[in-house]
């Protein structure tokens, strides 16, 4: 739990120095090293971090803040998984960072197809329950708050249920109120509806 | 009685979906008192980056300060929140969204970066006496005696009071804690949502006195404050306060407020920025039964830290003015704030200006995120520079002078 950082004087005219003085450890979050990092989370998460597995979530094309804040969670605690926590009980923040730079930068891809039936009743629950409101246009994700578009369907309907049983962990709430009055077959209609969501909306 | 017991029963018996739901959870904090006409709104609070940015992600060149002034960056500490000094020079530093509290040394011309406490809940409150450093979490304070000699094995803490979340609401659970002239702890208690009424001890700032635990409620009607500082000359309490959310992008404003007595009443939740009344809560009191603000901050700006500049590095002008550094808006259309202010009083202790001082991390007011930066907490540094905390980044700046050379006349 050290880090070091060189003692400088400061000087206006060297502001730029005290960057290049740094270890390179401090340079921007690193693609390459998370993808290095991430060839025991792809096991599960799958191939560039595309889930092929139901109960997994995908992680590619994720805002890289939210993969970084859920990592942050799951290690210190706030968020419990007996599978994830052990996992990013040994990571550094550098490391999350890398890691969430590399599943941010992978292409996702989406297998999930909506049945026609939710394709016509899932737009509507989406807008009553306001999920583009901290998702983003499209479901894509925003800062912290997670891609949910393209997201593997029985993860989405776990994650649903959890929120609205309380059981779920929530940053600040949000989640835990936006589910409380879903209804289980909302659940299942929205998660079938999300999962399905390509990156771009239809024409 | 017993039929209806019985009613029940059977209703329970048979809706078991039903009679299995928890009540439904609150809306979260910042979404209480929106109006139905703000339903679709985008608006939404900023979470920091709680793993920290890397250095190089910093826009440092995008910062402004006036001429002689320098920024560089001191440490990275994630989430960096409060900022206060041990007396043999330790900075610790506080967290609110993760949950630690940290101390930085200086050994050997390296500055070293070392988690003193873990798994706390919100303890952005810290402050610093005798010796002991005070951390104020979500519940409770606790004393850690002798500190800065264990730091690589801190003592457990020691209870001075608890209770401190008389309603576990989703509110504004966080605590700011300074030392005041009188050797008294001096800390908020939130009100527990945007706009209500709040109970005895919520919407105040309380202090204890730490030798005997002895609670009092010095100033009430303060929505939340989130810093405070006792002027170095009158010994007056002054401290920040956010307004309400969800009456537009240019009301109330936030306010910087000064108690001058004890059980002072500074209007929440009947009246705003010294001359709203609230749409809901304001028919039960009139604006002049309060105290109003000092100054008011700007709409939506979140002032956090506060302090009197003590030091001497600076030029002599700036003796004893005040920095706000301002967290920056969420609740407005288009951003403002994510800087550090100064407020200059004059001879009666009035405020004669208020300026920009650090700018530059706001840099598309109306991008999502608008900011790339947001200041927390200051911290005067014996040699008279000072410190800026930056919990989005997990940063902490140094804000420094240097009387400029003279230019060559022509």
């Amino acid at each position: 739990m050290f880090s070091f950082l060189k003692l400088r004087n400061t000087t206006p005219s060297i502001l730029g120095v005290v960057f290049m003085l740094l270890p390179a450890s401090h340079y921007a979050a690193n693609i390459e090293a998370g993808k290095a990092k991430a060839q025991v989370c792809v096991s599960c998460h799958g191939p560039a971090g595309n889930s092929i597995i139901p109960e997994y979530p995908s992680l590619s094309g994720q805002p890289a803040q939210a993969i970084s804040t859920a990592l942050f969670r799951f290690r210190e605690g706030n968020r419990k998984n007996p599978i994830m926590s052990p996992f990013a009980a040994d990571l550094s923040n550098a490391d999350m960072n890398n890691l969430a730079a590399y599943f941010a930068s992978e292409k996702r891809t989406t297998a999930h197809v909506t049945s026609p039936q939710n394709l016509n009743l899932g737009p509507e629950l989406a807008s009553k329950y306001n999920c583009t409101q901290c998702h983003g246009p499209n479901l894509q994700g925003l800062q912290h708050i997670p891609r949910v578009a393209g997201q593997q369907h029985q993860y989405l309907i776990t994650q649903l249920r959890g929120f609205k049983a309380q059981t779920r962990s929530d940053i600040d709430g949000n989640m835990s109120s936006a589910a409380a009055n879903l209804t289980d077959n909302d659940i299942v209609i929205l998660s079938d509806y999300i999962a399905g969501l390509a990156e771009k909306p239809a024409p | 009685m017993k039929r209806k017991i019985i009613s029940t029963l059977i209703m329970a018996l048979a809706i078991p979906a039903f009679a299995q739901q928890k009540p439904d959870e609150p809306p979260p904090r910042w979404l209480q008192g929106r109006s139905e006409a703000d339903a679709k709104s985008t608006l939404h609070p900023f979470n920091p980056k709680l793993t920290g940015a890397d250095i190089s992600e910093l826009k440092m060149s995008k910062l402004k300060l006036p001429p002689g002034f320098s920024i560089d960056v001191w440490a990275e500490v994630p989430n960096a929140r409060s900022l206060v000094r041990g007396a043999k020079g330790t900075i610790f530093v506080s967290n609110l969204a993760a949950n630690d509290v940290y101390a930085i040394v200086e050994k050997d011309g390296k500055r070293e970066v070392k988690k003193i406490l873990k798994g706390q809940t919100a303890p952005n409150g810290i402050a610093f006496m005798d010796g002991t450093l005070y951390v104020a979490e979500r519940t409770q304070i606790k004393k850690y005696e002798n500190i800065e000699d264990r730091l690589d094995n801190p003592p457990e803490g020691i209870l001075v009071v608890d209770g401190l979340d008389p309603t576990n609401g989703p509110g504004h659970f966080w605590k700011y804690l300074a030392v005041g002239p009188d050797k008294k702890l001096y800390f908020n208690i939130g009100s527990p949502q945007n706009i209500t009424i709040p109970n005895y001890v919520q919407a105040t700032i309380m202090r204890v006195d730490p030798k005997n635990g002895r609670l009092e409620r010095y100033a009430e009607g303060v929505r939340n404050t989130v810093g405070m500082d006792f002027h170095p000359v009158t010994k007056k309490l002054w401290f920040t306060e956010h307004g309400r959310d969800w009456l537009g992008d240019d009301k109330p404003s936030d306010e910087l407020n000064v108690v001058s007595k004890q059980g002072e009443n500074f209007g929440y939740p009947f009246c705003h920025q010294g001359d709203i009344p609230d749409p809901q809560y304001g028919k039960y009191a009139s604006c002049d039964q309060f105290t109003p603000p000092a100054l008011n901050l700007g709409a939506h700006v979140a002032p956090l830290g506060m302090h009197f500049y003590t030091g001497k590095q600076f030029p002599g002008e700036y003796k004893n003015s005040l920095f706000i550094a301002r967290h920056g808006s969420w609740n407005r259309n288009t951003k403002q704030g994510y800087d550090v202010m100064r407020v200059t009083l004059d001879g009666k202790g009035k405020v004669a200006k208020y300026e920009p001082f650090l700018t530059g991390f706001l840099e598309n007011e109306t991008g999502d995120p608008p900011m790339w930066g947001r200041p927390v907490d200051l911290l005067v540094m014996p040699d008279g520079s000072m410190l800026v905390s930056d919990d989005y980044n997990g940063i902490i700046y140094r804000v420094s002078y240097k009387k400029p050379l003279m230019t060559a006349s022509k």
